[in-house]
């Protein structure tokens, strides 16, 4: 397991003229919380949308711990570990907090597949799904249709979804937009104790400059389709380069 | 609902339909028959339509594939019913699969549209195939065989007797459709339907599920076609053409396409204003064309998830 946990090489991306990935190359290591930033339209979406298989690159390559999954289909990705969460709240509406959940975690207990058994009768399942639901602090409202959440609460149902596929490295997008502070607290609790549980690393894009700056160890930003700052918070809140074009002379 | 007032209404229709089976006469059991034998087909169809949101225009071709197959069977190798309808279910089972596959690639429009294509050439195969299926003639007078039990044997001939084998088989496909509704399967498949993205991001291959749904519910179309064979002794193309296709979609749609019992419902209601509306007009099209209209702009939930949602209401 000497392997990075993710390579990217020469990754190159374009719709049309706008270019969202140019000759993009980085490692991301395990367990260090890195944040990726940038301008609106710099192709951070894009970024996790190839890398979790979205969308396919125009070129470049992509390995995951060691192997290459650039021509792996997405559920192939997250069955290795490698998952995402969503900008607007990707739930499935109609049904309980508990099978939103559910689904993810059946995947991963590999039990997805069978057609006679009982879902609601499976104490294994029902313990792991009630344990996700606790942590993002919905589990009194686990019979509830998912589209009956505030958005604050759906935007959590969301981590929770892509937490429950029990990933190694998760692409968190935007994940507090929309979220009151006890919300965002609540969120950033659960992403620092995970990430210090070390079973998950998180990649974070944001917008907002607190979350990004007290949360990560590392951050990354993007600027039409390359890197031009990648380092510490401290570094980068320095570098001359990534302040004129995105951070603004306020930010000290 | 609480879970065990569904089993004594579920118990307490066993019963109904045992008492039919015994008192009735032969118009009523042929008619109760009829009701059972779309309720298979529209009970496996539901699981496609209403819980994994595919709408397929085909699902007549894998009901005349279990027909023929029954027929074939009868013709040519041995007339034990079982045999025969294990030969029709398998048949339109292994159709499914491969139509199946090219179908779930694409989804919505073109899925419905793909299921409606690769259903016409399977009614053209059948009228063409002259050798095999009898053209538009079809395969008639096919007997139904005795099942053999050790040194008990029971004959199907009378409808009387059938009727049981029928019920037999509902029951059979009530309980597995139950089962795979409240399996990880199921689920899943609800899932697809809310949400084939996140599904996939859930580490489940779409497509793969799709296709097990797509079979299974032509399995059971195929099922339904086997007995439907063997009620009527003949078979013709036309039970597989396109307009045979509405049915289950009609059905469902009436009983509510999220309930377990609307196919169910939905059947009863389809066979018995068949034969009532049949006898004062010949427009019972019409009609069914007013009753659809009236489900989709008001009564989303069909018959049953319309009267749930009234008695919730009423609940409080």
């Amino acid at each position: 397991m000497n392997a990075p946990l993710l390579e990217v090489r020469d990754l190159n991306k374009a719709f049309g003229n706008v270019v969202t990935a140019k000759n993009l190359n980085f490692i991301l290591a395990r367990g260090v919380l890195t944040s990726v930033i940038g301008p609106n339209g710099a192709g951070k979406s894009t970024l996790i949308n190839i890398l979790t298989g979205f969308i396919p690159p125009d070129s470049g390559e992509i390995l995951f711990q060691g192997r290459s999954i650039t021509d792996e289909p997405i559920a192939r990705r997250v069955r290795q570990g490698l998952c995402r969460s969503f900008q607007v709240a990707n739930v499935f509406g109609h049904l309980s907090l508990f099978e939103n959940i559910a689904i993810p975690v059946l995947a991963v207990y590999r039990k997805a597949a069978n057609f006679l058994r009982s879902v609601a009768r499976d104490d294994e399942v029902r313990r792991e799904v009630d344990k996700i639901l606790e942590r993002i602090g919905l589990l009194s409202q686990s019979h509830v249709p998912a589209s009956a959440l505030s958005h604050g609460d759906r935007r959590l149902l969301e981590v929770g979804i892509a937490l429950a596929a029990k990933p190694k490295l998760l692409f968190l997008d935007e994940p507090t937009a929309g979220m009151n502070p006890v919300e965002r607290t609540r969120i950033l609790q659960n992403i620092r104790d995970l990430s210090a549980e070390g079973e998950v690393t998180f990649v974070i894009v944001e917008h907002d400059m607190d979350v990004v700056f007290s949360l990560s160890e590392r951050v990354i930003v993007l600027y039409r389709g390359h890197i031009i700052g990648d380092g510490t918070p401290e570094q980068v809140k320095t570098n001359p380069q990534v302040r004129e074009v995105y951070l603004g002379e306020e930010v000290a | 609902m609480n879970r065990h007032w569904k089993y004594l209404i579920a118990a307490l229709v066993l019963a109904v339909l045992i008492a039919i089976g015994y008192f009735s006469g032969r118009f009523v059991l042929y008619i109760t028959m009829k009701i059972m034998i779309l309720s298979i087909f529209a009970m496996g169809y539901n699981i496609l339509f209403g819980r994994t949101g595919l709408l397929s225009f085909g699902h007549a071709a894998f009901y005349g594939t279990g027909a023929y197959g029954v027929a074939l069977c009868s013709l040519h190798v041995h007339t034990h019913p079982i045999l025969g309808i294990l030969a029709g279910i398998v048949a339109a089972a292994l159709l499914a699969l491969i139509i199946g596959f090219f179908c779930v690639r694409h989804t919505e429009i073109y899925f419905a549209m793909l299921t409606l294509a690769f259903g016409m050439m399977v009614f053209s195969l059948m009228w063409n195939l002259r050798d095999i299926t009898g053209g538009d003639d079809g395969l008639s007078g096919i007997v139904r065989g005795s099942i053999s039990l050790g040194f008990w044997k029971i004959s199907l001939m009378k409808d009387s007797q059938f009727y049981y084998l029928v019920l037999f088989f509902f029951a059979l496909t009530v309980f597995l459709v139950d089962r795979m509704y409240r399996s990880p399967f199921g689920l899943v498949l609800a899932g697809i339907r809310e949400n084939h993205v996140r599904t996939e991001f859930s580490g489940l291959g779409v497509k793969r599920y799709r296709l097990a749904a797509f079979v299974v519910s032509g399995a059971f179309a195929g099922l339904a076609g086997a007995l439907g064979l063997l009620l009527e002794s003949n078979v013709t193309p036309f039970s597989a053409h396109w307009s045979h296709s509405a049915n289950p979609v009609l059905v469902s749609l009436m009983g509510g396409l999220q309930t377990f019992t609307g196919p169910i419902v939905g059947s009863v209601v389809f066979v018995l204003l068949r034969e009532f509306i049949q006898r004062f007009t010949q427009n019972w099209m019409l009609w069914f064309g007013l009753i659809l209209l009236a489900i989709i702009l008001g009564f989303r939930g069909g018959i049953v998830g319309s009267t749930s949602q009234l008695l919730k209401k009423f609940a409080k």
